[in-house]
Formats: structure tokens, sequence, C-alpha cells
């Protein structure tokens, strides 16, 4: 019965800290909900373990070429996808500060200046990866906004 | 050589001491870059990637922490980024309306033997769960060691590890009762 109703709980309520405690208080102790659940050896027939995965002296010598050549790999690999996007919106939003800034001072700085000017965008990259980017002018403005997401 | 002194001498750029950590933890390595991204060659490359990482950022290594912890958080955020890449490299070549041949590595395509692959039943996992579930299965790790390796609360890893174990049991049970049915 109660096993039902944590079963319930936990397809309803799609929150880590509320299936946490129901694996905590319930599932972890209940044999069987346990029989429900993939056992250590059952998971190690499925998966490679490092005892089959082949002879580890092989891996040396490419690993010593490699490091010969260095440059190669990146000094550091990107975390995880979370904080990725939070660096690519805090880029994005440097981004459109920083135009709509330099539209501004630009403005102030030269208020004789005769005719219309372009604004162009050659190449914007976010997190390293090209992004996709929109520029957007409202009507009889001179502010520029420039929204650059990554490419998904 | 016992792992402190493998580490000092890593330190001081030492190849011998190099090669007694890939001889060491290559296997493990591995393993887990294997059971991640589910292809021999790219988790290859995630292996040899992680171990010249290791060497050349071993002095930000905390020697409070395990250190087999943060060679497979180095391990598992590299494959993650293996998994990315292939993701970007299957959307372009879709777009492009291309089949990418198999395109050779200086490997030996030919031989006899099937290297182990993960069973495909795990590619219903999410890397994260697939991780976790590595961790607890052949390392033994608990949900406060598969944290550290995915960067999350223990309390976020036990339910991609209880996800993972449900998962798999229903499709084994699922399979069972195809097979016999």
């Amino acid at each position: 019965m109660f096993c039902r109703m944590a079963d319930l709980l936990y397809a309803a309520l799609p929150l880590r800290p509320i299936r946490d405690w129901l694996i905590r208080s319930h599932m972890e102790g209940c044999p069987r909900c346990q029989a429900r659940l993939l056992s250590r050896e059952e998971a190690r027939g499925l998966l490679v373990v490092p005892d089959r995965v082949g002879d580890p002296r092989a891996l040396w010598p490419r690993i010593a070429a490699r490091r010969e050549r260095p440059g190669r790999v990146p000094e550091t690999p990107r975390v995880a996808a979370g904080a990725a996007w939070q660096v690519a919106a805090v880029a994005a939003l440097a981004l459109v500060i920083a135009v709509t800034g330099f539209w501004v001072l630009r403005e102030i700085e030269t208020p004789t200046a005769a005719g219309p000017v372009r604004f162009e965008i050659a190449y914007v990259k976010v997190g390293g990866a090209p992004a996709q980017t929109f520029v957007y002018q409202p009507q009889g403005s001179d502010t520029v906004f420039v929204w650059a997401q990554r490419t998904p | 050589m016992n792992e402190r002194e493998t580490i000092d001498g890593c330190l001081a750029g030492d190849p011998l001491s190099q090669r007694a950590m890939v001889e060491a933890y290559g296997n493990l390595v591995l393993s887990v870059a294997l059971n991640v991204i589910g292809n021999r060659q790219d988790a290859e490359d995630v292996c040899q990637e992680t171990f010249l990482q290791v060497f050349r950022r071993l002095d930000r290594y905390d020697r409070a922490r395990s250190f087999k912890t943060w060679l497979l958080t180095i391990a598992y955020r590299r494959s993650l980024d293996m998994l990315r890449k292939r993701r970007r490299f299957k959307e372009f070549s879709a777009k492009a309306r291309f089949e990418p041949d198999v395109v050779g590595r200086g490997g030996n395509p030919g031989r006899a033997d099937p290297e182990p692959v993960p069973s495909v039943l795990l590619k219903k996992l999410s890397p994260r769960e697939r991780t976790a579930l590595a961790l607890w299965a052949n390392e033994g790790y608990s949900a406060k060691d598969i944290a550290e390796v995915l960067t999350c609360s223990a309390s976020t890893a036990r339910v991609y590890l209880f996800n993972a174990r449900r998962k798999i049991k229903a499709l084994l049970e699922n399979t069972h009762v195809l097979q016999n049915g």
C-alpha cells in the first residue's frame, strides 16, 4: 500500500528533494521496492567493467605521443551544461550592454555626425562557439539591441 | 610506486611516474568514458585527453580529496564534452545532408575479438544517469561520492542513480517478457 503511494508521489512530484526524501525514507529500506531496482551484479553485466577494457599498458604510447604536442588539448573542459548556459547568458548580456553603451556614447561624442550609420556585426561567438545573433533597432531610435545565443 | 609517489613524480614531470599513473588508472578512466559515451574510439580519445589534462593541471589537485574521484571528475567532464561534440557534428551532418564515412584513426578495425561496449539498454539513460550507475556498480561509490564526480548535490545523485536502476530493471523485465511471451 505504502509502496504504491510512494510510487505515485515519486511520479507526480518531479522535484529532486522530494524524490530524494521518498528514496531515503521508504524505497531504500523496502524489499519490494528494492526488488524493482537493478542490482549491482545486473548492472555490472550491462556495463563495461575496468578489468575488461584491455591492457592499460597499450594506452601509454598514445598518451606519450600526444604529450609531445602541447596545445592540442583544451586547457579545461566545459563544465556542467547549466554552467555553460550561465556563461552564455552572461556573455550575451555583456554584448548587449557593450553595444548599447557604444552607440549611446558615440551619439554624445558626435552630435553633428551626418547621415545614417550602418551597423554591422561580422561574427559573434558565445562560449567559444558560433552564436545565433539578432539585431533589433526600434523605429525612429538610434539604439541598437543585439541578442546573441548559443546555437542549439 | 604508491599513489603519493606517483603524484609527486608527475608533478615533477617524470615520464616514468606519468606512465605508472596511466597504467594504474587507465582502465578505470577508459571504462567510465566508455560507459558514458558508448563508443570505443571516442572513449580512447577522452582517456588520452583526461591524462594530458591531469599531467598539466596536477598542481590544482587538492590532496585532502580522493585522487581517484578528482580524476574521474575530469574524465566525466571530458566525456560530456565529447558527447556535445558528437551531437553538434550529427546536427551539422544532418543539415549538410551527407552521411559521414567512418574515418580510420590508426586503430585495428579488423581485429577478431570485439572490444567490450556497454549494453544498448544504457542508451535509454541520460549521461548523468549512466555515470551514476557505472560509478555505483563498478566502483562501489555512494551517492555522496557520485555527487562529487557529477558536481551536484548528494540528493540529486541519489535520484539519478535510483532512476537509472529502475529504468533499466523495467527494460530488462520487458525484454524478458517479450522473449518469453
